[in-house]
């Protein structure tokens, strides 16, 4: 479409105005966190009036014990990078299985797949905790992880992908001697990637925002996510100052930022290229 | 087919086993008030204590229990503070726990926690070497549920830059918001929230109106009383009818408009005095130095009455072994020395032991808090004891006192219609229990 | 080529092992317990066939109350949420479609960057900014001589304030799935159009929405099922408040079976939940399907 500048100009002013109603949150929580404590609790103004690092201090000296930021940090990094990897490898071999080898019941089981992927999470969620507690994990990195291996969505995207992929490069590999788990990772695995690295993104995401599950499988404080760890503190009567709320969320959230600027590009080119339209 | 879903099962239950362990293990080198067990404890008997002291106070309880651990090697206390350690009580193997006064009944009808009254006497200690508040707090048909730690009744912080000090009734409130405004229309005397603090608010009100909220059977809380209609209404009359407090006020309302700054190029609301949870004291302490009081609680209805949640120090149902129990009554033993007991009044916990109480006494001005504090346990009015107390009492908390708070036209028909509709839930909440 | 059945069974264990483990057990775990009297700290006192439902859907208990409080909120949420969710993502995709290079790049990750953000985030940051009284937008409210509002605690600007904080956090996703779909719009379809003399609008809704359709229908499905299990945002910024108005239903289960111990009840009603989401979504797949055909 043809635009005249005038047009342009405008548009690029109407973004920019968008632009600012959207960072402005993040501005806010920014500058906030180097507010002192009766300056945060009510002000008017965006920008301190006295810069203070206090709160920054508070929390990597006192707090350690009931707000182990770091700890958080390092726990849904864990969990986040752990949780994507074994959705990929438990998925792609699945799907593989289903679209490409011999798999008894493949029909059944493609049915099932599907069929559970229109039943909502809420009627799962709290059976599994009850679940996991009989058996006594709670509180443990393994109710954190495991159970996001049983996402059906890379299945069902691995497999679409696959159904309407060539066969003749497989049989080629076949031919020359190679086995499946060699095809899989040298032919199926190249030609795979844009599908895989969406479903990696949307898994991140799913399970780095996760907070329900989180909220219910935790207890102490060293086992938190981020997410579920700063709720304490929004719902706690520890946390009266909104100055230190906010520098906690802001160290919670600048990691995430970074990763999200740099990997959103996957994501807007990965969409495209998956069943999901 | 068959056979497959179940090697499945029995593979991954090995995978979630050896997963879970190797977890947990790497949990525990992190420090969160979980100790690790020293090597020279070994030998010791380990007492598993759980409280949920996250906030500041936790540091108070940890050096009461080192210093047990130090001063002898028979036994060891392993103490977990968690922030949900109810949860963590209902599923998880701990010998001492401490509990809110309010949950006795609940835990000791579902089983969980057993009388305490053996440890007490092994210790040669009885229920009278506690405040006389004590007694309802912890008592229940069959015995005591709990050995008092302390309570934490609705307290009152005054700032002295706009009174000099805290007003002592109804009618000093009135006089202080009419000078207050006169200054400045964003200043009142004191605020009152629409939700978070309510049952302080409704039990205090309760109690000072002499309204008993235990239903005839002793089994739910019968807010449906005009006495509570008339009671509950001084909160409204407060907000709409004698200015003392600003118009809705929100969750927590009276501690932060007690923290606003109407000097400042805020807009808020600023209160001189708030009656809100000691916990609070380290924030107001830290906004105000030295121009921060503390009082005790002002005469709102007919008599002075307080009402505050308190923390026991409960014995597990499964507890029976007799060497367990004799490191536990070695450990009470050891706590409740006023010396050892101060610790934690130090951390502005208010202790009911008696003896610890007379040796705050003559160091008032080192526990300042807990000494204005003590002051009331003489009008404090325990919860009464009913099944999932705090359930009964959500209703009050998320709907009844908030439209008190924020409905100017509220008619005291539609209070006495909620607070049937309170009574009823209740009821139903009692009729959950399981049965005795 | 001939590939044995171990070779690939082998493959789809993994995956079938976590399957069974995690959704098969605990969803027919749930549905067995929604028959029972079953408290959490308890255990399961007997068997009660429909019980539970049958008094989460007669009138009188406050089971009922509560979840046809939480229903009729959650619903009411689901359609205050669909039109910003979806056509403000759809008209922030078209803005974007037509700047030009780099600067696209830049307004695409500055609108979907705060999705990056954790919900108890954004829910503390939107809490502190609503705060009825000093709270900063109330306090710039009133540099500018205007009333403050009491946004936490008096509705309509509860639902508000909740939903700012919704749109601010999700839109960027509804968006990007946007941006995508136009970029592969057929340009030659536009140029005819533009031959035509089709004005912005027609060219609109004869070209872009036409080609664009497929994805509508999934963002406004995916936006009905996400806004249908609010949860983290009440409970954070109103904790379901002034006076349940806000009280999603995923919250009233959780109270339901944490706080009242009463896990037979709350299956019940998450099962409920479950069976009204799938009746919500089928509905709409079928609305979208049908018109797919009739295009």
């Amino acid at each position: 479409m043809k635009q005249s500048k005038a047009q342009k100009v405008i548009l690029i002013i109407i973004a920019t105005l968008i632009a600012a109603v959207f960072i402005f949150p993040l501005l806010w929580m920014f500058f906030t966190s180097f507010k002192g404590m009766a300056e945060s609790i009510s002000s008017a103004r965006l920008l301190p009036r006295n810069w203070t690092a206090n709160n920054f201090i508070e929390l990597f000296t006192v707090d350690t014990a009931n707000a182990p930021i770091i700890r958080w940090l390092l726990n849904t990094a864990f969990i986040s990078f752990g949780g994507t990897a074994l959705v990929v490898i438990t998925n792609t071999l699945a799907a593989y299985s289903i679209a490409r080898l011999n798999l008894p019941a493949k029909r059944l089981f493609m049915f099932i797949i599907v069929a559970s992927m229109t039943i909502p999470g809420i009627v799962i969620v709290f059976p599994r905790y009850f679940n996991f507690r009989d058996i006594g994990l709670l509180d443990t990195f393994a109710p954190l992880i495991l159970p996001y291996a049983a996402s059906t969505l890379g299945v069902f995207l691995i497999y679409s992908f696959l159904r309407n992929f060539p066969r003749d490069l497989e049989e080629a590999a076949y031919i020359d001697g190679a086995n499946q788990l060699q095809i899989l990772r040298h032919v199926i695995f190249p030609s795979i990637k844009p599908v895989i690295a969406t479903l990696s993104v949307i898994t991140f995401i799913l399970i780095y925002n996760d907070f329900l599950w989180p909220l219910l499988v935790t207890n102490s404080a060293e086992m938190r996510t981020v997410t579920v760890g700063l709720a304490n503190l929004v719902q706690g009567a520890n946390f009266v100052n909104p100055g230190k709320m906010m520098a906690s969320t802001l160290i919670a959230t600048v990691p995430a930022l970074v990763i999200f600027i740099f990997a959103n590009r996957y994501f807007v080119k990965g969409v495209n290229s998956t069943g999901l339209k | 087919m068959k056979k497959l879903l179940l090697g499945s099962l029995l593979s991954s239950m090995v995978l979630l086993a050896a997963c879970g362990n190797g977890e947990t293990g790497a949990g525990d080198d992190t420090d969160n008030g979980n100790e690790e067990i020293p090597e020279e404890a070994a030998d010791a008997t380990v007492i598993r204590f759980l409280n949920g002291f996250t906030g500041g106070d936790g540091a108070f309880m940890k050096e009461i229990v080192d210093n047990f651990n130090d001063s002898q090697d028979e036994y060891f206390v392993n103490e977990s503070q968690e922030p949900e350690h109810y949860t963590q009580f209902r599923t998880g193997d701990y010998e001492l726990v401490v509990m809110h006064g309010v949950n006795l009944e609940t835990y000791s009808m579902d089983g969980l926690i057993q009388p305490i009254d053996g440890i007490l006497e092994d210790v040669g200690m009885s229920i009278n070497d506690f405040h006389p508040a004590a007694e309802d707090l912890v008592g229940l048909t069959d015995g005591n549920y709990g050995i008092p730690l302390d309570i934490h009744p609705l307290t009152t912080f005054y700032n002295k830059n706009l009174t000099e000090e805290a007003p002592e009734t109804y009618e000093d409130l009135v006089t202080l918001s009419e000078e207050l405004q006169s200054e400045n229309e964003n200043l009142y005397a004191m605020g009152i929230p629409d939700s978070g603090l309510i049952e302080f608010y409704t039990l205090t009100l309760a109690a000072q109106n002499n309204v008993d909220l235990l239903s005839d059977d002793e089994r739910y809380l019968n807010f449906a009383q005009e006495d509570l209609v008339d009671a509950l209404w001084i909160l409204h009359d407060m907000i709409y009818e004698d200015n003392i407090s600003p118009e809705g006020l929100g969750l927590d309302g009276e501690f932060h408009a007690f923290m606003q700054d109407s000097e400042g190029d805020s807009g808020g609301n600023q209160t001189a005095v708030s009656l809100t949870g000691p916990w609070y004291y380290q924030a107001v302490s830290d906004a105000y130095g030295d121009d921060l009081g503390i009082g005790t609680i002002p005469q709102l209805g007919e008599q002075v009455a307080v009402y505050g949640n308190s923390h026991v120090i409960s014995l597990a149902a499964s507890v029976e072994d007799e060497d367990m129990l004799e490191g536990i009554s070695a450990f009470i033993e050891f706590m409740y020395q006023p010396e050892n007991l101060s610790n934690w009044a130090a951390s502005g916990q208010a202790p009911l032991h008696t003896e610890t109480m007379n040796y705050i006494e003559e160091n008032a001005e080192d526990f300042p808090l807990p000494y204005q504090n003590q002051q009331m346990f003489d009008d404090y009015v325990a919860a009464p004891a009913v099944y999932q107390f705090g359930e009964q009492m959500r209703y009050m908390n998320e709907t009844v006192i908030g439209r008190i708070v924020r409905e100017e036209n509220l008619t005291r028909e539609e209070l006495m219609e909620e607070l049937e509709t309170a009574t009823g839930i209740a009821e139903e909440i009692a009729d959950t229990a399981p049965e005795q | 080529m001939k590939i044995s059945k171990t070779v690939s069974t082998l493959m789809f264990l993994p995956f079938l092992l976590f399957f069974v483990l995690f959704w098969i057990i605990p969803f027919v775990y749930g549905i067995y317990v929604s028959f029972h009297n079953w408290t959490v700290s308890g255990g399961n006192n007997g068997f009660v066939g429909l019980d539970n439902y049958i008094r989460i859907l007669t009138p009188g208990s406050m089971y009922h109350d509560s979840f046809m409080n939480a229903l009729g909120n959650t619903l009411y949420f689901v359609g205050i949420s669909l039109v910003p969710l979806v056509v403000f993502a759809l008209l922030l995709a078209l803005l974007i479609e037509n700047i030009p290079g780099k600067l696209k790049v830049v307004f695409r990750t500055i609108f979907f960057i705060s999705y990056a953000v954790s919900v108890t985030a954004v829910s503390a940051i939107f809490k502190w900014l609503f705060t009825g009284n000093g709270g900063y937008i109330n306090n710039v409210l009133q540099t500018f001589g205007l009333d403050s509002i009491r946004w936490l605690n008096t509705q309509p600007y509860a639902w508000i304030a909740i939903l700012a904080a919704t749109v601010w956090w999700t839109i960027g996703y509804n968006m990007i799935l946007f941006v995508n779909a136009l970029d592969e719009v057929d340009e030659s379809l536009y140029e005819a159009a533009a031959l035509d003399g089709a004005n912005a609008w027609q060219r609109f809704w004869n070209v872009t929405f036409p080609s664009i359709k497929g994805v509508f229908v999934f963002v406004v499905i995916i936006t009905v099922i996400a806004s249908f299990n609010l949860y983290g945002q009440t409970l954070l910024i109103t904790e379901g408040g002034p006076a349940r108005s806000t009280m999603s239903l995923t919250m009233i289960i959780q109270n339901t079976i944490f706080s009242q111990n009463n896990l037979g009840m709350g299956s019940a009603m998450a099962v409920l939940m479950g069976i009204i989401m799938v009746f919500i979504t089928g509905i709409q797949y079928m609305i979208g399907f049908r018109k797919d055909e009739n295009g």
